[in-house]
């Protein structure tokens, strides 16, 4: 996020896109329906009516897929109406002219058909949001996962810029971070085109450091993502694989590919606090310890880095992901794999990292911790992100297109299929949820979610089971009938193994993220005959 | 004749008699632990433990008395039969430096475990608790027991109060088991003066000016007798509960709870009480799927109702007792103060 | 103090199969030394071993004692544990809990019958407890009405009941939602069966089914002119406890373990829930 959490109460506008925020990110819900309790009005953009676009001003319900159709209908409607923030632009920004050119060429009408939502209604969304003095915008996986991830992204931050809603307390472009720790998994490079920090590999100085900290050769190219190493298949060179906390057998999309991938590995390591799907696969597992048995530091969206004290010593065999990775780097002969606290690998990430670079444990046990960028000791760190110039100097408009996702409804596979997060009583693959009873209580099964039109043209019974099929595979799961998707569109999430619904999904992904498509696969309903 | 319901106790006494009461049965205060929490725990070592009367205890005597898990019985399924045995029993049990919203809880718990019928494994715990209360002299930031009529001094229901005089505690016997502490440990008390008793009510009427929150709980009680709640507030409540049962759990009054059997092994199990939520569907759920509580109008209407309508008019006062532990769990800012101040503001029709 | 959470042991003497998704079972209680026995309406705690505990509606009279009817339907992981059990096989059980149909106040009434699918089950235990009295007493019940409304022809439960009930003057008429070509009876939904002369002055009317069919069947008594307090009608809820303390079947102020499950709709017009809403 460039802005905190806390600074979306102050926003006049909040414009939320692709976040189911209620059900996947609680806290920050309340910081968005605290800013409306204020006064702030709320756009929300999401094929589905979530909770949150219940309460919105104005929900734009679009088509799936058609993110950057709309946005730009957003801008050719702010333009139109003279609300540009002219002054920002020229001072802070570059290549608008282009741009403007692009969104000037524009039928509105046609925006209207390719994302199903009427003209009024974008114009009225344009017009609250370009309005305001202070607006954020936050994204989350629905404007990511799709082939188009990027420059849905990209058409999002030209909104940002065109109406000079970034580099500020209370406006900005806040991209929702999933899981607990994902931003500090991503800050300390476990990506595969950067150091820690987001030190690029072609940083000259960057990799002298870190070669001679860690005395080894660091790659010069970027290495494979998640993607393309769980989908390189059989006639893929990746022999060996170690995957921790992560349940790609459920998670990753098509997935008979991953299924093939993993098994034709000559050796696979698991860690993993339950034997997850995955793990079963494993020629060894590592049982890891939990949150609650190790110390450590989470990185959250807001890039506040905070410390974690471990309340009880690991239960059994278990030992925490820090010890496994230097006891295995250990036996691999891998130097410094001798740290004796968490503060002793914080000393070398603040050595190494730069945007971490006051940010030692001592600092951290005051005020919540810090949030990066944070130079040095002196440093306060960072609410808010850009304050006078952006990371590459000015931000620069860049025109993106809409194009359809990789898979469109067809006769054969009539309905659209989104995936996500179905609700906050499990997380991810519920490898950890579901062994709560309480939780397993309140959510207990996967649900298919189906407008009341499309459940009546099937003639299916409230509760009654189909079998959804994509030119990828099949499975069985029950139906509710709700108001939350539209007729043609049906949801469901990827929480339980008996509905493996990424067996469905196509493993197409944006060129530059490489992230899956998991928002858009064409998929048909069959009603389950009765024995 | 010396009056044994009223005594002094210097504090350099404290630690000897704590001593001498851990001798007779497990003790348990609050504590501040190594991060700064303070909780009530039992006390191994009384020249170790931290025991700390100037935070509230996070946890109310709830862990202890209704715990958030307990085998209510064991039992084997083999050829001999499906035969159920009783669980443990329980050691006698000393509670030192219980706030009066957290006693006032526990009386509240009595009575709900005592009607219709007697709860065993509640009162096989209950009766072998002795509670001493510490008068509040500074209500913490989420305080309100003076608007729910709950403290911040009691006039009855503990077995001894202490009231802190500054270098003394003015010690109240309210019941039977108190007396009988005070009777045995006679000589590490003093007893009361004039000046102890001015001290004391000076305390108490200050103490009522201390408090930063105006929660209009009465007001709110009575409204609710014979008005219904406007339905948008139920609805919008419902959207930002995110069911977590956080508020439930934290709760001194809440003692909603589940009955679940967990095998063992094949033949062998326990069965296990555990804490519940009135705020989660699978609560009323029913096997099947019908749900007789819609979550998305209505999943706090049951918990602020029972409160602050249905016990205020069957007792005269609400199950609230405004330990403001809630608003600090509550993640979606709906804990029962949002309720009131919103319910207080006439929303009701 | 005994601890409350333990069910007394209990055999299955027999095993009916009711319908596809019904079976009926007859329990016995084992601990002779324990006096036991209950009021028509009332019901029962079942444990079964590894699953818990389920409240289910006694099915037979207490005139059947020390038998114990349980009809159950197949549902969840408790009541498909008991369906894969047989005769000889141990049950726990815990109660008789919660209020019972006034039978007391029934004599020189017509009482009418309407139930939906496992509904019958409590109904039945008042059915045969009132055939009983007519047998044995002279100041008893008047005339016996049955309405009994299933899905389809194969959900019909308690045929064997209802061919007795049939031969002892039980005006018992059956409906099913969807008909079937060998199925000369009504079709339609149980209200249909609600004709204006199934009502009389003395008529004390008994319902229960799915809470849909409550309210219906409540809604057209009431257009026939029956009065709230000659409605009877027993409601399902979550339950843990069967004692009034785990909170669960909460209903408005009130808790269905203890205050119910059996009300008049007097009494459930009252209050704020879901059945009526």
């Amino acid at each position: 996020m460039t802005n905190s959490i806390g600074e979306l109460q102050g926003a006049d506008v909040l414009l939320v896109t692709g976040s189911n925020t209620t059900e996947t990110h609680p806290q920050i819900a309340r910081n968005i329906l605290e800013g409306v309790d204020r006064g702030a009005k709320l756009i929300v953009i999401d094929p589905r009516k979530t909770e949150l676009a219940r309460q919105a001003h104005v929900h734009l319900a679009l088509r799936p897929g058609t993110d950057i159709a709309l946005v730009n209908g957003i801008m050719r409607s702010i333009i139109d109406e003279n609300l540009a923030d002219d002054l920002f632009i020229s001072m802070r920004t570059e290549q608008y002219e282009k741009l403007r050119d692009y969104l000037f060429r524009l039928n509105l009408d046609e925006i209207a058909a390719i994302t199903g939502i009427g003209l009024s209604t974008i114009r009225k969304a344009a017009k609250i949001y370009a309005r305001s003095s202070n607006a954020v915008i936050c994204y989350c996986l629905g404007v990511t996962q799709h082939t188009c991830g990027t420059d849905n992204v990209q058409a999002v931050a030209n909104l940002a810029m065109l109406t000079g809603n970034i580099e500020k307390a209370y406006g900005g472009v806040d991209p929702l971070r999933g899981q607990n720790n994902v931003q500090g998994a991503c800050d300390m490079a476990a990506l595969p085109a950067v150091l820690p920090g987001y030190q690029g590999l072609d940083n000259i100085d960057a990799r002298r450091r870190f070669q001679q900290v860690w005395n080894c050769d660091i790659p010069q190219t970027p290495g494979l993502s998640l993607t393309e190493m769980t989908h390189s298949g059989a006639e893929g060179d990746i022999r060996a694989m170690y995957i921790m906390g992560e349940n790609p057998v459920l998670s990753d999309p098509h997935l008979k590919r991953v299924e093939t991938t993993l098994k034709q590995l000559d050796f696979l390591a698991v860690s993993d606090i339950f034997l997850t799907e995955t793990a079963a696969l494993a020629h060894v597992v590592f049982p890891a310890a939990s949150f609650a048995e190790k110390g450590g530091t989470i990185t959250n969206s807001e890039r506040r880095v905070q410390l974690c004290r471990k309340a009880i010593p690991p239960i059994g065999k278990c030992r925490a992901d820090g010890h496994i990775i230097m006891e295995l780097g250990r036996r691999l002969n891998c130097p410094g794999m001798d740290f004796t606290s968490n503060a002793e690998i914080m000393e070398e990430i603040s050595l190494l990292t730069p945007i971490y670079g006051g940010m030692h444990y001592d600092r951290l046990e005051e005020n919540w911790g810090l949030q990066w960028p944070c130079w040095n000791r002196d440093h306060p760190g960072t609410k808010f992100l850009h304050k006078h110039n952006f990371t590459r100097g000015k931000g620069q408009f860049t025109i993106t297109r809409h194009r359809e996702p990789a898979e469109t409804v067809e006769t054969k596979y009539p309905f659209t299929l989104v995936t996500g997060r179905g609700s906050y009583h499990h997380y991810h693959t519920a490898t950890m949820t579901r062994n709560s009873r309480r939780l397993v209580r309140e959510y207990p099964e996967a649900l298919l979610e189906i407008n009341e039109k499309d459940s009546r043209a099937l003639q299916l019974q409230p509760g009654e089971p189909v079998e959804v099929h994509s030119r990828r595979g099949s499975v069985r799961v029950k139906t509710v009938v709700t108001d939350r998707v539209q007729p043609g569109t049906v949801f469901t999430s990827f929480h339980f193994w008996e509905v493996p619904i990424n067996q469905l999904t196509v493993d197409a992904m944006d060129s530059r993220s490489k992230c899956p498509e998991f928002k858009v696969c064409s998929v048909n309903i069959k009603k389950v005959s009765h024995a | 004749m010396l009056d044994l319901n009223e005594m002094i106790l210097p504090k350099d006494n404290l630690t000897p008699l704590l001593r001498k009461l851990a001798k007779d049965a497990r003790l348990i205060a609050p504590i501040k632990n190594s991060y700064g929490d303070t909780l009530f725990t039992v006390i191994d070592d009384i020249d170790k433990a931290a025991i700390d009367l100037e935070n509230q205890p996070q946890a109310s005597l709830k862990p202890y008395l209704l715990p958030q898990q307990e085998t209510l019985a064991t039992y084997r399924n083999t050829e001999g039969g499906y035969i159920f045995a009783e669980a443990d029993e329980e050691p006698e049990s000393i509670y030192f430096g219980v706030r009066s919203c957290d006693l006032t809880a526990v009386l509240y718990t009595d009575l709900v475990f005592s009607r219709p019928v007697k709860d065993s494994s509640y009162f096989k715990r209950r009766n072998k608790s002795l509670l001493i209360t510490i008068g509040c002299n500074h209500p913490f930031s989420n305080c309100f027991c003076e608007a729910s009529n709950s403290g911040p001094y009691l006039e009855y229901g503990y077995d001894l109060q202490f009231i802190d005089l500054g270098d003394a505690y003015f010690v109240s016997a309210g019941r039977r088991k108190g007396l009988d502490l005070l009777e045995k440990w006679l000589y590490f008390f003093r007893a009361v003066t004039d000046s102890d008793r001015e001290k004391r009510y000076q305390l108490q009427l200050e103490v009522r000016g201390k408090f930063t929150q105006n929660i209009q709980v009465s007001q709110v009680c009575q409204l609710l007798q014979d008005h219904e709640v406007d339905d948008s507030i139920w609805r919008k409540l419902s959207g930002r509960c995110y069911d977590c049962g956080g508020c439930a759990y934290v709760c001194p009054t809440c003692t909603c709870f589940s009955v679940d059997d967990a095998a063992i092994d094949e033949n062998h199990g326990l069965r296990l009480r555990s804490w519940d939520a009135c705020t989660s569907s699978g609560f009323t759920r029913m096997t099947g799927g019908h749900n007789p509580v819609d979550r998305r109008t209505d999943a706090l209407k049951r918990r602020f109702l029972h409160k602050l309508k249905y016990d205020y008019a069957e007792h005269g006062k609400p199950s609230c007792t405004g330990c403001g532990r809630c608003v600090d769990i509550c993640f979606g800012g709906v804990d029962i103060t949002t309720f009131i101040s919103l319910a207080a503001k006439g929303e009701t029709v | 103090m005994k601890e409350i959470f333990i069910p007394g042991r209990a055999i299955i003497r027999e095993i009916v199969q009711e319908n596809k998704q019904i079976k009926t079972f007859r329990l016995e209680l084992l601990d002779k030394t324990q006096s036991f026995t209950f009021r028509p309406g009332q019901f029962l705690m079942l444990s079964i071993p590894h699953c818990g505990e389920a409240a289910i509606s006694i099915s037979s009279p207490p005139t059947a004692l020390p038998l114990i009817d349980l009809s159950i339907r197949k549902a969840g992981v408790l009541t498909s544990a008991i369906h894969r059990m047989h005769s000889g096989d141990e049950v726990g059980l815990r109660g008789p809990f919660g209020t019972a149909f006034p039978v007391g106040n029934f004599p020189g009434h017509d009482l009418l019958f309407i139930a939906g699918g496992i509904g019958l089950a409590p109904l039945k235990s008042v059915l045969d407890y009132c055939l009983f009295q007519q047998e044995v007493e002279d100041d008893t019940v008047q005339r016996i009405t049955l309405l009994y409304g299933s899905r389809t022809v194969a959900d019909i439960a308690f045929q064997k009941a209802i061919e007795k009930w049939k031969n002892q003057g039980v005006d018992c008429r059956l409906t099913v939602d969807v008909g079937d070509p060998d199925w000369s009876g009504s079709v339609g939904l149980v209200t249909e069966l609600l004709h204006p002369d199934i009502i009389t002055p003395q008529t004390i009317s008994l319902v229960c089914g799915p809470p849909i069919m409550i309210r219906f069947v409540i809604a057209k008594l009431l257009d026939l002119g029956q009065s709230e307090t000659a409605i009877l009608t027993t409601l399902e809820r979550h339950m843990k406890c069967g004692m009034g303390l785990c909170g669960h079947c909460h209903l408005d102020g009130k808790l269905v373990c203890v205050d119910g499950p059996v009300f008049t709709y007097a009494e459930l017009k009252l209050m704020n829930i879901m059945e009526f809403s």
